[in-house]
């Protein structure tokens, strides 16, 4: 029993970072209808900026965690400005640009940071929880608080603001939105800046619980990727109850079939998807292929 | 719905007709170039990851072996001919590695240093082989002897080494009777757990836990747990760095308080970083290369690689320089030979360096012996 519940909170913590990357893919997917590939290296990128205001810099880490969020929401304008042209054109295109500017991204983080990692003193020096012998470490609690939180804030942002309204718009009918007044490009460049935020943000709180190198993108995007999948592409509760569910499937994967977790896990995601195409939450509002 | 373009499809399938088709006219072994290049420099290859999950072991051996030929150039080289070397980087891949073992062949490299992955090295080894290249490695799997090559050398002990007398500190010395292991299910990690549980079998020892993990496993709350269950006196760990360090870090987590014990990953300070100088201590470290204090030649090594790069030496720059001087001693011996001929040359080479005392034998291992140190304060020294 132990180990079960140890086994429970190990998968969610991490899976509260794998629904951090989902949430992400899933904002600019429900605005554009398009899959950024180069999401979870923004969120490696976002992780180093990170580490090295607050270990270069010695800034404290939510100062850190902030302007890591600046510093990729600008890659996330500029990725968008250089794929505009092709926005509502051509798909194929766009999807081999965010490949592209992944790659980019893995080389420029190897020509700046080098190619040895660092590792992250967590910023809680507080010891673990001890709840009848289940240990919780106080960082986790911390992420899972900021990862509901965000979700929180960004629900009630598409939901009762006025350039969120925006952005939901642009997602049903962009020639529509058009009509009304609304400028596509710039939803659109919001929805890459909040993405690549809410992946520096991810990639940040991912840095103490991991190692940061130029990998760490891989690390995380497979399974946000997934995540994203599961609960269903484009919706917000999906990808946090997606990114859960693939943390939680994970750890129980490796507790029982050990050097084979890998395979186990996507195996379970692979019947999961082909019983339920659309996700859990998954909803066929945007069609633009 | 929007009608997809055919283009889209067509030009990469072209791409990667064009790719296969260049790949299968460079046939492996292609020997016919290798009696060019008697003149002009010699040409020596690093292959390592330079990109990827285990650049920074790449980086430190393609240090190591940069600085001593570096130091061989200074002395004006071999026969008057300087010494080039390239590196290449295999981003710790086995196919590209075998890509890069092609290119060597192709490119009249007389020797390859390199790589610090065995699963890589294996991949390579028969291209190698047919092309003639000697190749030590820094790699300690039990498989890189199994794949007898007679131009595979190792430029440090075997996995069996490390963990024979890792056991043996552990069972003789501090009489731990329960032993659990973690182990990844990579090349490394399985070298490591055969040949430690095989060690702990001879001394009558059966593991309390054996746990196996993935090379990209982040978290590791259940089996750690388990092992905290089967109340040991100690974990080994067979894993690299990285993977290694969050480990540890997780087990202090969890309460586990009980020393770990390792082989050359958990001596490095990528592994003491990762886990936290202060959950690292009292880590027990099998390696043959403890610390740039043991000897003078370990001193002089270390004062020249901090004043080339600014960074401390450790055992993985101190390997590639080793073997690289082993490889530099042979051609000049040999009055640089090629082949066959500068393989039997390394073969026959006794040589003083960092690790020790280095005389290959027929299975292209060189040296046998490791120390065993103790992780204190963030540093590896000698156990008393």
């Amino acid at each position: 029993m132990q180990v079960t519940l140890q086994t429970l909170v190990g998968g969610l913590s991490l899976g509260a970072i794998y629904a951090l990357i989902a949430v992400g893919f899933s904002v600019v997917y429900r605005t554009m209808g398009l899959v950024n590939f180069a999401h979870a290296d923004v969120a490696m990128i976002g992780a180093y900026a990170c580490s090295t205001f607050y270990l270069t810099s010695h800034l404290p880490f939510v100062a850190a965690i902030l302007i890591s969020i600046v510093v990729t929401g600008a890659i996330g304008l500029v990725i968008e400005r250089v794929l505009r042209p092709l926005e509502n054109k051509d798909f194929d295109l766009m999807l081999i640009g965010t490949i592209g500017f992944g790659t980019v991204l893995q080389a420029a983080a190897t020509l700046i940071w080098g190619t040895t990692g660092r590792a992250m003193p967590s910023p809680i020096t507080s010891g673990p929880l001890d709840i009848l012998g289940i240990r919780i470490r106080t960082y986790d609690l911390m992420v899972i608080a900021v990862t509901a939180a965000t979700v929180v804030l960004l629900t009630l942002f598409l939901q009762r603001t006025k350039p969120g309204a925006a952005m939901q718009a642009v997602a049903m009918d962009h020639e529509a939105a058009t009509a009304v007044g609304i400028h596509v490009g710039r939803s659109n460049a919001l929805a890459f800046a909040i993405g690549a935020g809410i992946a520096a943000l991810a990639g940040s709180l991912a840095g103490p619980m991991l190692y940061v190198d130029a990998t760490l993108g891989g690390a995380l995007g497979v399974k946000g990727f997934a995540a994203a999948m599961l609960g269903g592409f484009g919706s917000i509760p999906g990808a946090v109850v997606g990114g859960l569910a693939i943390g939680v499937l994970d750890s129980y994967a490796g507790d029982h079939f050990q050097g084979y977790s890998v395979l186990v896990t996507f195996l379970v995601f692979t019947a999961a998807i082909m019983i339920r195409p659309t996700g859990i939450f998954g909803e066929r509002t945007v069609s633009r292929a | 719905m929007r009608a997809r373009t055919r283009h889209t499809l067509t030009v990469p399938a072209v791409a990667l007709g064009v790719l296969l088709a260049a790949t299968a006219c460079s046939a492996p072994g292609d020997s016919s170039s290798d009696d060019a290049g008697d003149s002009g420099p010699i040409k020596l290859a690093v292959v390592d990851a330079q990109s990827g999950q285990l650049a920074s072991l790449g980086d430190w051996e393609a240090k190591g072996a940069k600085l001593a030929v570096k130091e061989w150039n200074k002395k004006g080289g071999i026969d008057g001919r300087k010494i080039e070397l390239t590196v290449f980087d295999d981003q710790g891949d086995p196919t590209t590695g075998t890509n890069i073992a092609r290119k060597l062949d192709s490119g009249n490299y007389v020797a390859m240093i390199g790589t610090a992955e065995s699963a890589v090295t294996v991949a390579m080894a028969p291209i190698l082989k047919q092309a003639e290249i000697p190749n030590i490695t820094s790699g300690q799997a039990t498989a890189l002897v199994d794949v007898k090559s007679p131009f595979l050398f190792l430029n440090g002990p075997t996995s069996t080494t490390y963990d024979s007398t890792l056991a043996d500190y552990l069972v003789t010395t501090k009489q731990y009777k329960k032993i659990a292991l973690i182990s990844n299910n990579g090349s490394y990690g399985k070298g490591e757990h055969d040949a430690f549980t095989a060690a702990l079998g001879k001394a009558g020892i059966t593991p309390v836990a054996d746990q196996v993990v993935t090379t990209d496993q982040k978290d590791f709350s259940a089996s750690l747990s388990r092992i905290r269950q089967a109340k040991p006196d100690a974990i080994f760990i067979g894993s690299e760095e990285v993977e290694a360090g969050l480990i540890v870090k997780q087990a202090r987590d969890l309460g586990i308080t009980v020393p770990f014990a390792g082989a050359a990953p958990q001596g490095t300070p990528v592994f003491i970083e990762t886990a936290g100088a202060a959950n690292a201590d009292g880590t027990i470290v099998s390696s043959p290369y403890l610390s740039n204090e043991i000897s003078d030649a370990s001193r002089a090594f270390a004062a020249a690689y901090k004043a080339e790069y600014g960074k401390d030496a450790e055992l993985h720059g101190a390997k590639a320089y080793d073997g690289t001087n082993i490889v530099l001693t042979a051609l000049k011996n040999s009055g640089v030979a090629k082949g066959q001929k500068l393989a039997d040359e390394i073969r026959a080479t006794k040589y003083q360096g960092l690790l020790g005392d280095f005389a290959y034998d027929e299975t292209g291992v060189g040296i046998f012996k490791t120390t065993i140190g103790i992780i204190k304060d963030g540093k590896l020294s000698a156990a008393q």
